[in-house]
């Protein structure tokens, strides 16, 4: 067996365009699911009868229904039913957004729900709003809370962006599966390849645990 | 815009062989992992230094890595390093494996490290030997509390299983949208994949939430 890393020196320039795709998207998708996500928490805790319902009936098909299934079927079908077509990029945004925003949602709902009634009943005996006490009993001590929760989200996210080289995203995946069909050195690509999601991933996963070690202590009470 | 839904019923024969073949990839996929998992956990917490190094090492890197790439990869250099001509299910099946049992590995980690030090001594203390303070304390008490993981980490798997299909394992994602190359029926195709995912993944997800409720540990 001999290996040849030429070939990443040679395809430099490319494959390094795929990694500012999947970070771009990696932050990108995980800002807007965590928005969303927020409103999504809010609706199932807070929102009429009706609204809730539905609400769960989301989070859960979003359990059910795996991102790869999201992604085609919003790059193919949804400029069917809608008549606009769109980008991969944009596609793969909203479908991993939709997707993602469920479990984002789950895990505000769990760090809301385990701040305990006594502290909301006591705000609103000093005279709170709902809303005073959401943003400053609740919220700061839940999303202590939450911080781990997030980071494996945060984790989940990336390793979700390389499903969206199915319908031609050029991330990092995309990329490297071009150089490597070109090349025919799929070994060298994909191992160079793991190599990179592997240095972005494993800081994500350490950072946060670390993070949270130094902050837990603000989210106990 | 005409849809012509009755070409879902057409190829419905295809499907249930696409949706048998993803339950059937689950189910291995799991018979292989469990095993595996408890093996590369007992390393990671018994073994010798270096056999705990290097499961350290497998796990943390599998758990980093997109399972995507690892199929690809899977596909790629198996054959190379095995010498073996793996069909696109086998490999499937060994890329599945290798990720899963990497998670499973941490949740049962995790579970036998949850059980607090004091109990093992305190079995010990009534004249147990040590395994069967493992055996009669640990194992018991740590099973409920890996079981609701297994069963979440179960519903991924399923979900997952639809990834194989970048390299032709002819599972459920893959059938439905060979159908959908064949018959240019786009969305009826493509809503009928998320619809059968969807009806198969939803009593899943249900049921390991009561698995979660069920054996909630309360201390």
């Amino acid at each position: 067996m001999d290996f040849d890393f030429t070939v990443i020196a040679d395809n430099w320039r490319f494959l390094a365009y795929g990694v500012r795709i999947s970070v771009l998207l990696s932050v990108v998708s995980g800002l807007t699911s965590l928005v969303t996500g927020l409103i999504v928490a809010l609706l199932r805790l807070y929102g009429p009868r009706g609204v809730r319902m539905v609400v769960v009936l989301y989070i859960d098909s979003m359990r059910a229904i795996p991102v790869l299934v999201v992604l085609v079927w919003t790059f193919f079908a949804l400029p069917i039913v809608t008549g606009m077509t769109m980008s991969p990029f944009m596609a793969a945004l909203i479908g991993l957004t939709v997707h993602l925003a469920a479990y984002a949602a789950e895990i505000f709902r769990a760090g809301i729900e385990s701040v305990r009634a006594g502290q909301t009943r006591a705000a609103l005996a000093l005279g709170m709003s709902r809303a005073q006490i959401l943003r400053r009993i609740v919220l700061p001590q839940a999303v202590v809370r939450m911080l781990p929760a997030f980071g494996s989200l945060l984790s989940v996210t990336i390793k979700d962006t390389a499903i969206a080289s199915v319908i031609a995203v050029p991330d990092l995946m995309r990329q490297s599966e071009t150089v490597a069909g070109q090349s025919f050195q799929p070994i060298e690509v994909y191992t160079f390849a793991m190599l990179m999601y592997f240095v972005m991933l494993f800081p994500v996963t350490r950072g946060v645990d670390r993070i949270y070690r130094r902050i837990a202590h603000l989210g106990r009470s | 815009m005409t849809l012509d839904w009755s070409v879902v019923w057409q190829h419905r024969d295809a499907l249930a062989l696409g949706t048998a073949t993803t339950f059937l990839l689950t189910i291995a996929t799991m018979a292989i992992a469990v095993p595996c998992g408890i093996a590369v956990a007992i390393l990671r917490l018994y073994g010798w230094a270096p056999a705990r190094a290097l499961a350290t090492g497998y796990v943390e890197l599998f758990r980093n890595l997109p399972l995507i790439l690892v199929v690809y990869w899977a596909f790629y250099v198996l054959p190379i390093l095995t010498g073996l001509g793996l069909s696109p299910l086998a490999t499937g099946l060994a890329a599945l494996s290798l990720n899963v049992t990497a998670y499973n590995a941490e949740t049962f980690r995790a579970g036998i490290n949850s059980i607090r030090r004091g109990q093992v001594e305190a079995a010990m203390a009534l004249g147990m030997s040590r395994a069967q303070a493992l055996r009669r304390v640990v194992v018991p008490q740590a099973l409920r509390r890996i079981l609701p993981v297994l069963a979440s980490t179960w519903v991924s798997l399923f979900k997952d299983t639809s990834l194989v299909s970048v390299i032709a394992v002819t599972e459920l994602a893959y059938v439905s949208m060979q159908v959908r190359a064949q018959t240019f029926r786009v969305l009826e195709m493509l809503t009928a994949m998320a619809a059968l995912y969807w009806l198969l993944g939803y009593p899943q997800a249900k049921l390991v939430d009561w698995i979660q409720r069920r054996f909630e540990v309360h201390e």
